[in-house]
């Protein structure tokens, strides 16, 4: 059943295989700029946050940043241009395959793109930076990573899906992705938050997800209720986008 | 007697309150070249959309060698192949990459799409650019290999929209030649705004406007339906050829005139209205009249009282 998302995946990781260096270049470079600006740069006016230095508090949250936000661009950029663009959607849709299988592909190659490059800005960070954490978070923080790549990767499906205009994109971009994922505690601790909006910021899925994320990492908690509600939502955003895939496909 | 490989039953498709289509009826003969000839926003990619299973119409039916449009879309997508309108190359592939792709995407075995390739590449000039990409191919060379990939799994009927659209007359050529060397080998629906390129591919050859039917029948046929209309040219000499051109557009025996450089080409109502003509011309610097073979143009003007929108 899968066959068709298997082939079109395939394709896309031949394209990522042979861009792949300009591509990790260019994911790397913007999270790198903010740990060095802000990590080290303010570290000294910042001092300790829930008692780690500025520079631990925000690594995760740069790791976790960059696989989502990978994910989602991947999708929606992907999903926007192989159907208004380049038209290769409708190529696909008058072979045996079906409009699921489609979809199904473009939120795992979405989800890949989000993996890698997350790992590549981990690796660079491990690196060239003195951000330590035990091997054993690392299994507790991917129980984070991957499920939140992949609602990222089935949000960006939901957008590439419905917008037709690059111009609409960029501004959902601006003001719904970026913001919900810096409003979720990844240059600060959630206890800033007045007390009245604590509440609500922790029904945001981002807020599990970063939150959860770093303190996996960092600490090691394992926060079972946060990794649920990411689970839920990107199997939520996943049944979403099949649908609205299929919806947008059927005219 | 062929059976028929396509069939459309009053097949009506609306966007809001525009008819695309209007009880589109048709039927297609296994084996046979069909053209439909059309202007622009006549419905023609409509159409096809229809019977790919890429849309869904608004009422009416549509088979494929006896499947239903709407029930078995898959089974019908197992054996068409369709050159849309548009450039849908992946240009992030190579040529054969692109029709790799394709047949995988048809479930083919790789030790037989291999090889299928190979003639395909081939047969379309193209397998010395194989390892190249897209982008780097001229328009008429991107054009036959959508039609390579189009045919990488042998489907039985292949739905081209407008294939030559945009392509100089040189690469226009070409492909016609490979479309007619597919002949007979299976069922081909080609759509195109070219009275040549209809005339000079087709078996059968059907004219809509407005989303309807308006004629349908062989090249000589439609020709035929000029009973009586004859189309003469008129050579002028010096500059005398713009103001006969308005005199004579305004005669009722007149039903279309153009006039290009010295020449003018008049349509007549009937035959015996060349007295007429000639007596209007008295004392005019005529070179030469002559009797022109009848075009599709000629049929398409009458039937649709337009030249044909580009
Ligand atoms: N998706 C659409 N939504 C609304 N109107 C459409 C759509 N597609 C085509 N049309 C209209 O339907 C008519 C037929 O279009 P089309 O089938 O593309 O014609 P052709 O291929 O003969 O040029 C045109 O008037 C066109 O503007
Ligand atoms: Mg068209």
């Amino acid at each position: 059943m899968l066959r068709g998302s298997l082939a079109i995946w395939q394709r896309d990781m031949l394209v990522l295989r042979r861009n792949m260096v300009s591509e990790l270049v260019a994911v790397v470079a913007y999270p790198l700029t903010i740990y060095l600006a802000f990590g080290i740069g303010m570290q000294g006016y910042i001092g300790l946050v829930e008692g780690v230095p500025y520079s631990l508090f925000i690594a995760p949250g740069l790791i976790t940043m960059t696989a989502v936000s990978a994910a989602y661009n991947e999708s929606v950029w992907s999903l926007w241009f192989h159907r208004r663009v380049q038209f290769t959607v409708e190529s696909y849709r008058v072979t045996p395959i079906t409009v699921s299988e489609i979809v199904i592909a473009k939120i795992l190659t979405g989800f890949t793109h989000g993996i890698i490059k997350g790992c590549a800005v981990g690796l660079v960070i491990f690196a060239i930076t003195p951000f330590r954490f035990p091997l054993e978070h690392l299994l507790h923080y991917l129980l984070f990573l991957i499920p939140g790549s992949a609602f990222f990767s089935c949000a960006g499906v939901i957008s590439g899906t419905i917008m037709d205009k690059p111009e609409t994109i960029g501004k959902v971009e601006a003001v719904l992705v970026m913001p919900l994922i810096f409003m979720s505690g990844l240059f600060f601790p959630l206890s800033s938050y007045p007390q009245s909006v604590i509440f609500w910021v922790r029904l945001l899925p981002t807020t599990a997800l970063f939150e959860g994320a770093r303190k996996a990492l960092v600490a090691g908690d394992m926060m079972t209720l946060s990794v649920l509600q990411v689970l839920l939502s990107a199997l939520l955003t996943f049944a979403a986008s099949v649908y609205i895939f299929r919806f947008k496909m059927s005219e | 007697m062929p059976t028929a490989s396509i069939i459309t039953h009053s097949l009506t498709k609306l966007y809001g309150s525009l008819t695309a289509l209007d009880s589109f009826d048709l039927e297609v003969d296994q084996g046979s070249i069909f053209g439909m000839l059309g202007p622009n926003g006549a419905g023609k990619t409509t159409l096809i959309r229809i019977l790919t299973t890429l849309m869904r119409q608004s009422s009416g039916d549509a088979s494929i060698e006896g499947l239903d449009t709407l029930r078995s879309g898959r089974e019908i997508r197992c054996m068409i192949g369709v050159v849309s309108q548009e450039n849908s190359l992946d240009r992030y592939l190579t040529a054969r990459e692109n029709l790799e792709l394709h047949a995988r995407l048809h479930g083919m075995d790789k030790r037989l799409y291999k090889q299928r390739i190979d003639e395909l590449l081939e047969l379309m000039g193209l397998a010395g650019r194989q390892k190249d990409f897209p982008d780097t191919f001229s328009g008429g060379m991107q054009r036959r290999l959508v039609i390579a990939r189009a045919l990488v799994h042998q489907p039985r009927v292949l739905f081209l929209d407008e294939p030559t659209t945009g392509l100089d007359p040189q690469s226009r050529r070409v492909v016609w030649e490979y479309v007619r060397s597919m002949a007979g080998s299976m069922t081909i629906f080609l759509t195109t705004h070219y009275l040549e390129e209809a005339e000079q591919l087709c078996d059968r050859i059907a004219i809509m406007d407005h989303g309807r039917l308006i004629a349908i029948g062989s090249t000589q046929e439609l020709k035929d339906r000029l009973s009586g209309a004859t189309v003469y040219e008129i050579e002028f000499a010096g500059q005398e050829a713009d103001r006969y051109t308005t005199l004579l557009g305004s005669m009722p025996c007149v039903v279309n005139i153009r006039r290009l450089g010295g020449k003018v080409t008049v349509t007549l109502e009937c035959w015996e209205c060349l007295s007429e003509i000639v007596t209007a011309l008295n004392g005019a610097p005529v070179r030469r009249i002559s009797l022109q073979e009848r075009t599709l143009e000629d049929v398409f003007i009458s039937l649709t009282g337009d030249k044909v929108r580009e």
